[in-house]
């Protein structure tokens, strides 16, 4: 069975794999040891902190396959977006042109750098082995961390917004880059985004584009690029998609990629699972696929369960299922079809 | 041949020269009314009953037969009926001390910093008569013009000199950037400009600065580069003092010259002599020779000697400028020092 729980320091070795592995644009997930035992560090304390209002706190959650302690995959939630340091992102606007003599009025839109998201709650590092891309498993990583933000609405703001990766060709190169990230950085885009996982992102303030770019100014293959999603990303995409997600008119400033953002309330996993008490039963006749998370801190697993479930009764749970979210009969857990 | 004020009974010929001149100076209007307006507007500018910043003086170069050969013009001010816009071509820098990476990235700054001086410009000469010294009367008489009635203009003169285009008169630079901005091809927006729309046209145009690294290279390489056609007009001016300081069109990128009016030979070196008639012998060099009048101007070219503050042309010299023995002109050697010691 897979379960979902916070990151702990011995997971170091495995996640080192992971991070080996991840896409290009993954940036939260460094391939870099001390940076990640530091990443793994911060999200301890961020689940021992008494927190009443969202701040810095970094919750980094990894899936883990219960038979062979096996970590196949990891995924994170960054409290507030640009709470230590600006997030940037590029806004796609129209400018409008217009002339009232020559009666010329026309939108040209225009990409400017702004922190307009700072403040939202951001999903992201978002990864899990290839062969459990598009399974139960991978909804189980994703969709876990918005179970948790409904357990703990207090730690986190309003509306949620993750960036997906944007495209980039077989060789690592990205044509929205070319066209505009590398004039300002005079860096390979993997560079860059290796950097932006390493080291602190002030180099992003201190040598992104001020002015705005016009997109018709753009080669083809650039404008194109925006809002275009890196085939390794559409998973992601879609998930949260179904779960309400919707993407606005904010890129990634490095490879074009789309934000999502939903509202709390607007989110399926958030705003229609239900909270019960549990039943141990061994012999259940199951009906669906679940989700199923407790409603813990520190202590938080999520599951993917086939359960004979009815709304507004206890949950019935067999003992494999109880041992995997560390619960017992009369605990509360979260439910919500998969 | 001499530069005088044109007057509306000019119409004829201006015309029949506009003609001559498409497409190369859309300047010159081959439209009878607004050829006929400019003239009325122009001989109210000589009369001195025009405001400096309404100001258009339109000159021509008429050979003894009284035949018009060429045109060229100044204006009082620009920029103070309308915005007048330019691009700077001027520089950001991004820099990260951690990372070691500076970006040294050339930006254009749109800007109305020409506003209130004067500018040079529609200049044509009948390709029959590009010989000799007639572009350099045809040029130069402007600015001896502004020597004698420096109150009537700005601190500094321009020129917009027309920027690289292909054989269709297709502008790269504008390919890149303003047609993004204005929904239509180049000689359509040239012609608006020409019509006097130059400011609405602007007006759609972004205010931030442009990073020039996001324009195609072939717009890149065009930047403050004149269309090979206008280098010899080009020349007459830099050899006069004019230099290029960053300022381009807005819509070619065309190169804008400047000069402010103490820089400039002709204004600086001119000087008031007094006219006299005699035989300057055949080594004599020619000067550029201004009447010193505003309505009845006239400007000529001629070999002349300098005897301590007269100056001695031959008697249709004088005829020319339509002045007597004892008159005062504005002179001034019509070829700089350095011109001459090359031609020697």
């Amino acid at each position: 069975m897979l379960v979902i729980r916070p990151v702990e320091l011995t997971d170091l070795p495995q996640l080192q794999r992971l991070a080996h592995d991840s896409l290009i644009g993954v940036t939260s997930l460094p391939d870099n040891a001390e940076r990640l035992h530091e990443r793994i560090v911060d999200s301890c304390n961020s689940f021992d902190q008494d927190v009443r209002s969202p701040g810095g706190q970094n919750y980094f959650f990894v899936l883990q396959d219960l038979t062979n302690q096996h970590l196949a995959g990891c995924s994170e939630i960054l409290a507030t977006a640009g709470f230590d340091e600006p997030f940037h992102s590029l806004r796609n606007r129209h400018f409008t042109s217009a002339s009232r003599e020559l009666n010329i009025e026309h939108g040209v839109p225009a990409l400017s750098l702004c922190h307009d998201l700072n403040g939202h709650t951001l999903l992201r590092g978002f990864h899990i082995d290839a062969p459990l891309v598009r399974s139960p498993a991978s909804e189980l990583l994703s969709r876990a961390r918005l179970m948790f933000i409904a357990a703990h609405p207090q730690r986190f703001a309003q509306a949620v917004i993750t960036e997906i990766v944007g495209y980039s060709d077989a060789e690592g190169r990205s044509p929205f880059w070319d066209a505009v990230g590398k004039h300002f950085f005079d860096l390979p885009y993997a560079e860059a985004e290796r950097l932006c996982g390493l080291e602190s992102r002030t180099f992003l303030a201190e040598l992104m584009p001020q002015y705005p770019i016009y997109v018709p100014m753009l080669p083809q293959p650039a404008q194109d690029c925006i809002g275009r999603i890196h085939p390794d990303g559409q998973d992601a995409f879609d998930i949260l998609e179904r779960e309400g997600f919707e993407t606005n008119s904010y890129i990634d400033l490095f490879d074009g990629g789309p934000t999502l953002h939903a509202r709390l309330a607007d989110i399926r996993s958030i705003a229609q699972s239900k909270v019960n008490t549990v039943l141990r039963n061994d012999s259940i006749d199951a009906r669906g696929r679940y989700l199923v998370s407790n409603e813990s801190l520190k202590g938080f697993r999520a599951i993917v369960a086939e359960l004979d479930y009815h709304a507004g009764q206890p949950v019935s749970l067999d003992g494999e299922m109880c041992a995997a979210l560390k619960v017992t009969d009369g605990s509360l857990v979260r439910v919500i079809a998969l | 041949m001499i530069v005088r004020p044109a007057r509306i009974t000019d119409l004829a010929a201006l015309l029949t020269l506009a003609r001559q001149a498409v497409p190369v100076l859309a300047a010159l209007p081959a439209d009878e009314e607004r050829l006929a307006h400019r003239l009325r507007w122009t001989q109210r500018a000589f009369a001195g009953q025009i405001e400096r910043a309404d100001a258009d003086y339109l000159f021509v170069l008429e050979d003894d037969d009284q035949q018009v050969v060429g045109i060229s013009a100044l204006t009082g001010a620009i920029g103070l009926r309308e915005p007048w816009y330019n691009y700077r071509v001027g520089m950001t820098v991004r820099s990260s001390p951690d990372l070691g990476i500076q970006r040294q990235i050339p930006t254009l700054f749109l800007n109305n910093e020409m506003t209130g001086q004067s500018e040079v410009r529609s200049l044509f000469l009948r390709p029959d008569q590009r010989r000799g010294s007639n572009g350099r009367l045809l040029s130069l008489g402007r600015l001896l013009f502004v020597a004698e009635f420096a109150e009537l203009f700005g601190e500094k003169l321009i020129a917009e000199l027309r920027g690289r285009a292909d054989e269709q008169g297709c502008s790269p630079f504008w390919d890149s950037l303003g047609r993004h901005f204005f929904k239509m091809d180049f000689n359509h927006a040239h012609q608006l400009s020409r019509l006097g729309s130059k400011a609405s046209i602007a007006e759609l145009m972004p205010r931030q600065p442009l990073y020039t690294c996001l324009l195609t290279e072939q717009a890149q390489a065009v930047i403050g580069k004149a269309h090979p056609n206008t280098e010899p007009a080009m020349k007459i001016l830099t050899d006069e003092g004019f230099t290029h300081e960053g300022y381009v069109d807005i819509f070619d990128a065309g190169p804008v010259i400047e000069a402010p009016l103490a820089r400039i030979r002709s204004v600086r070196d001119s000087q008031a002599l007094v006219l006299a008639i005699g035989t300057p012998d055949d080594h004599a060099p020619v000067w550029l020779i201004h009447n010193r009048r505003l309505e009845n101007c006239r400007i000529t070219t001629a070999p002349a000697k300098r005897v301590g503050n007269s100056l001695m042309v031959d008697r249709l010299t004088a005829k020319r400028l339509q002045l007597q023995p004892g008159d005062s002109v504005r002179a001034v050697p019509l070829l700089c020092h350095q011109a001459r010691a090359v031609a020697a």
